[in-house]
């Protein structure tokens, strides 16, 4: 018996965000409609394979102007280890100063891929004020 | 069960209920060597129907001749304006026009011109539309006469209760909040009063007087008295931009009917247009909800008299509850039982207008009728100017400048709607502010057309740090009104899924 | 006794648009060039926004709010633009001359060859919406809330509501959620969504997020902390349908209702305001009508990409240096713009024939189908596969063509058409 199932979902390749319906036999693709064009088929292909998206989020900082930094994954990360990636994010307390493209954990949750800082942040005896 | 530590302090006069009534009171008998203690039971003061009202000064009018209302009315309206000097509140002579569209609305316009003479209210007179037009180009051309009322006035209803009660707190009057009267301490038979029972511990006076407001009748059951019959009425409020705020100049009424004043229309102290309220009738005490079909009335009713109002000028919307009687008229009397304990009561409009004068007749009736329990020694210290929190906003580029010398933190804004800085946050908190409505009291910080969007976080930020509490316990308005849940992260480390 | 600041420029904001402006009248030959910023630090409101999507067109990459603004203030230093922080300006002249205040300084009255306006706009507040209900704790604009997550490091509340489903609202949504809120449901009164696609796809689909059209909040509940909100579904006239109105339990409402240009400043100057847009009335060279104040970014019009806020406050730079140095060319006509049926909001709102001239728009209704977006006269058409309210569409007309249209040609149509 073929295990037949339907996805759909935005593709984001660009701004129109066609709506995709993915036909998919056994797990893989069989069809792809709604698609204006072909960055679709390659979008829906990679979206059911392995979904990534990029992690934005704060982390605490120690002696600092501010008391969090934003940061981000330098890339996009597997759609999946998004929460364990923000569990480990929220242990990180880094401190002051903190330069722009700092590395705040490296190869974040085994992806290969690291957090860095979102922008300077100076130390707190700094500030003139 | 252990011994439970209880709290007393003991008092000459205690008051329950710190809006207008209770403030002015306050500040009337700070004027004696006595020691006066107001209790309220909110975060910050004014909270009921002293903080949502139309902020008017009524001429005194509308009142039957021999009522409470029409004696304490323009004399309250004449002490408003003798006071504004030394207490440094925000006044405007703006005067009121009652409208008239039908031929018995005309009509009553020449009762309430008689009445109003009866009751001494000055200068009143009949204009024509045409003539309102020529004042007020905004006014609608349905309207074809009006009385026009000199005395009427524009006040800052916040900047007034606080400083009734910051003048009578630098005479010696101590102010308790988030302290709610639970009970009334009486002797057997309830033959005299010695004190109020509180959330906060007991407070013992052999005078108690009752100006709670919407809950008088719940004081005054306390005490035995029935006679304080209370039917909330909400009212119902927009205030809008400043940007339409010179649509009209005086004070805008609709012809009263029985349900009340009918819509007004005003343009506040601070150039904003105040419109409402609404009249229903509620059993809930403290329901101060707006509602869909409230607002939509109110806009109406305002469009009326002003058709040039746009529908999306409302920066924000606000409902107060009237303490409403029976009788129609104020409750104040010094009750036979208990001894000692005075009702001030059913004090709705024009009852923020009559405040001022029920005080010194208050305080005339102590002397008069409770000489026994308290002794009216004159305050051989009492100071009766105070001075507000600088108002930045309003201050030319000079005395900003002097200011800004004299501490920087005037050149600090915090809220840039209306221009309120650092230094003024401070001080407010120094006298007393503990709350982010508080500080909207004092400041105005909050009051502007963000809405707070912008200098919100400051205000919290300034409170955590001037009050030495986490930024998580900062409240709205006291009680579980906390701003925040805690801070980010916190999640990850409960353990949740 | 008060001091008296006499530069070649003055900028006043330093978001994206004040920053770019600073680096335009530097480039453009202006000496001395101030950019005033209220905040202590630089870059405006994308300082919070943390999350990735800007300068896709401007760096061909997507970054953060911070990193976009990183990129830009490097080069305003290297430019030799001057910042002033934690400076306030709280009143503008008609002459375009202004008073700032700043704890060190004091207060200092600046007059400038030329102004350039960046102060970005406001959230529309609960009030104006008009929702009845009480007063609770927990009911905050989108930005608001987002400058407690991501710049004070605190949660607003743990179960959240969205009114408005514009791209800040879709934002917050997810930041909430990556905080450990619950996020019960996007309510937008519109029938289609206020904010991009791929917003919609990756801040609510991925999280499966309720998401609501043609619904609005009718109400709030609580006294001291907002306990939930009814929500309705509403008519084509935007009313709510009496029968649809259903309590959903929540702690903390989100509003993204709308941007308002912050033009308290402009309205002091004597500037011309826009009734339609909020803000100064401008030509293609971002002049007002005072004509030694300019005006760019979020103050003008609402844009959807940071990339032309960027783009427009060089202009303006550029253009009040050009002025401030006397080399401004003058302009010898003067067309106004005008909307089709389906576009109501543009800018600029008149064209001279001094430089090229970008129109941006936005279409009132979606067209989810091919459409063509075209200046008349023949000066613009260009074919588009769809037009959505949420996503700017330009119109983009050379000099030359303007100073060739017959001297009778007073207006300019811009229109979105059905193909």
């Amino acid at each position: 018996m073929t295990e037949r199932e339907t996805k759909k979902f935005i593709c984001v390749s660009c701004p129109v965000g066609c709506m995709l319906t993915v036909h998919m036999e056994e797990g893989r693709i069989v069809k792809v409609e709604g698609n204006a064009c072909m960055r679709g088929e390659a979008y829906a292909e990679a979206e059911v394979r392995n979904p990534t998206r990029v992690f934005a989020s704060t982390v605490k900082v120690s002696g600092g102007l501010l008391p969090v930094v934003p940061v981000r994954s330098r890339s996009a990360v597997p759609k999946e280890k998004l929460f364990d990636i923000a569990r480990e994010v929220a242990r990180v307390v880094v401190e002051a100063p903190v330069k722009i493209g700092q590395v705040v954990l490296v190869d974040v949750c085994g992806t290969g891929v690291d957090i860095v800082a979102s922008r300077s942040l100076e130390a707190e005896e700094k500030r003139a004020g | 069960m252990g011994a439970v530590e209880v709290i007393q302090r003991l008092f000459d006069v205690i008051i329950i209920g710190a809006g207008i009534v209770g403030a002015a009171l306050a500040r009337e008998l700070s004027a004696y060597a006595m020691r006066v203690a107001v209790l309220d039971k909110a975060a910050e003061i004014p909270s009921g129907a002293s903080r949502a009202n139309s902020a008017m000064i009524h001429a005194g009018y509308d009142d039957k001749p021999g009522t409470q209302k029409a004696r304490f009315c323009p004399s309250g309206n004449r002490r408003f304006h003798e006071l504004q000097g030394s207490l440094d509140f925000t006044l405007r002579e703006c005067g009121s026009y009652v409208c008239a569209f039908e031929e018995d609305e005309i009509r009553h316009l020449d009762v309430l011109l008689d009445q109003g003479r009866r009751n001494g209210v000055p200068g009143m007179e009949i204009i024509s539309g045409d003539t309102l037009r020529d004042r007020e180009p905004h006014a609608s051309r349905e309207i074809r006469a009006a009385l026009w009322a000199p005395s009427g006035a524009i006040v800052n209803n916040f900047e007034a209760v606080v400083a009734f009660m910051d003048n009578a707190q630098q005479n010696g009057v101590e102010l308790f909040l988030e302290t709610q009267a639970t009970g009334l301490l009486c002797s057997e038979e309830k033959q005299e009063v010695f004190g109020v029972e509180t959330t906060k511990g007991r407070f013992l006076a052999p005078v108690v007087i009752n100006a709670a407001g919407v809950h008088a009748g719940e004081i005054s059951r306390m005490a035995g008295e029935e006679s304080v019959r209370i039917r909330p009425t909400r009212g119902e409020y927009f205030i809008t931009d400043k940007t339409v705020g010179h649509l009209v100049k005086g004070f805008f009424f609709a012809c009263p009917s029985t349900k009340g004043k009918g819509i007004t229309v005003a343009s506040t102290a601070e150039h904003n247009l105040l419109i409402g309220p609404t009249s229903t009738p509620q059993t809930d005490l403290e329901d101060t909800s707006t509602t869909m079909k409230g607002l939509e009335e109110v806009l109406d009713g305002a469009r009326k008299l002003v058709p040039d109002i746009p529908p999306g000028a409302a920066i924000t919307s606000f409902a107060g509850v009237r303490a409403n009687t029976l009788s129609g008229d104020f409750n104040i009397a010094v009750l036979r039982k208990p001894r000692g304990f005075v009702n001030v009561a059913g004090i709705k409009s024009p009852g923020f207008t009559s405040a001022p004068a029920i005080a010194l007749h208050v305080v005339e009736m102590l002397r008069e009728e409770l000489s026994d329990r308290v002794i009216m020694t004159p305050n051989p210290r009492f100071v009766p100017e105070r001075t507000h929190i600088p108002r930045f906003a309003e201050l030319s580029m000079e005395e900003r400048e002097a200011l800004v010398r004299r501490d920087p933190r005037f050149a600090q804004i915090v809220c840039r709607c209306e221009t309120v800085t650092e230094a003024q946050v401070v001080e407010a908190i120094r006298r007393g502010a503990r709350t982010v409505a508080a500080v909207k009291i004092w400041t105005r910080a909050g009051a502007g057309r963000c809405q707070g969007g912008f200098c919100g976080p400051r205000v919290a930020d300034i409170l955590a740090r001037e009050l030495g509490i986490p930024l998580e316990e900062v409240t709205r308005h006291g009680g579980h009104s906390r701003l925040l849940v805690g801070r980010t992260k916190e999640y990850w480390f409960r353990g949740n899924e | 006794m008060m001091t008296d600041i006499r530069i070649d420029v003055a900028v006043i904001g330093a978001g994206p648009a004040g920053v770019a402006a600073g680096i335009g009248a530097r480039e453009a030959g202006a000496e001395h060039v101030v950019v005033f910023e209220r905040d202590w630090d630089l870059g405006g409101i994308l300082q919070q926004c943390i999350h990735p999507g800007f300068g896709l067109h401007t760096f061909k990459e997507e970054l953060t709010g911070p990193e976009y603004m990183h990129r830009w203030i490097e080069r305003a230093h290297g430019a030799g633009v001057t910042f002033r922080t934690n400076t306030m300006v709280f009143r503008m002249e008609e002459d375009g001359s202004f008073w700032t205040m700043n704890p060190d300084e004091g207060i200092q009255h600046v007059h400038a060859g030329a102004v350039v306006l960046g102060m970005g706009c406001r959230e529309r507040p609960l009030g104006a919406i008009r929702v009845p209900g009480s007063r609770p704790a927990g009911i905050y604009t989108a930005g608001t809330a987002q400058r407690f997550v991501n710049m004070e490091g605190y949660m607003p509340g743990n179960r959240v509501v969205v009114l408005g489903s514009g791209d800040i609202g879709l934002i917050m949504a997810r930041r909430m959620m990556w905080e450990g809120a619950s996020v019960e449901g996007v309510f937008e009164i519109m029938s289609w969504p206020g904010g991009l696609r791929r917003n919609i796809a990756q801040c609510l689909d991925d999280y499966d997020i309720p998401f609501h059209l043609d619904h609005t909040v009718t109400q709030v509940h609580g006294k001291d902390r907002l306990e939930g909100v009814t929500v309705a579904k509403v008519d084509a006239n935007k009313k709510p349908i009496l029968g649809t109105e259903r309590f959903v339990a929540c702690d903390t409402l989100l509003l993204a209702v709308g941007l308002i240009p912050e033009n308290e400043l402009s309205r002091m100057a004597g500037v011309q305001i826009h009734p339609v847009t909020g803000g100064p009335v401008v030509n293609q060279c971002l002049q007002t009508t005072r004509e030694n104040v300019f005006a760019a970014g979020n103050v003008v019009i609402v844009y959807d990409l940071v990339d032309w806020v960027s783009a427009e406050g060089y202009k303006a730079g550029k253009n009040a240096a050009l002025f401030a140095l006397d080399g401004l060319p003058k302009a010898t006509r003067r067309f106004d713009v005008r909307g089709g049926e389906n576009v109501r909001l543009f800018s600029p709102q008149w064209l001279s024939d001094q430089e090229d001239a970008t129109i941006f728009l936005r279409v009132t209704k979606p067209v989810e189908q091919r459409c063509r977006v075209t200046a008349d006269h023949g000066l613009f058409s260009k074919t588009l596969r769809y037009a959505r309210p949420g996503e700017m569409n330009e119109v983009h007309i050379k000099a030359e063509q303007l100073r060739m249209l017959p001297p009778d040609v007073r207006e300019i149509i811009v229109d979105v058409e059905e193909e």
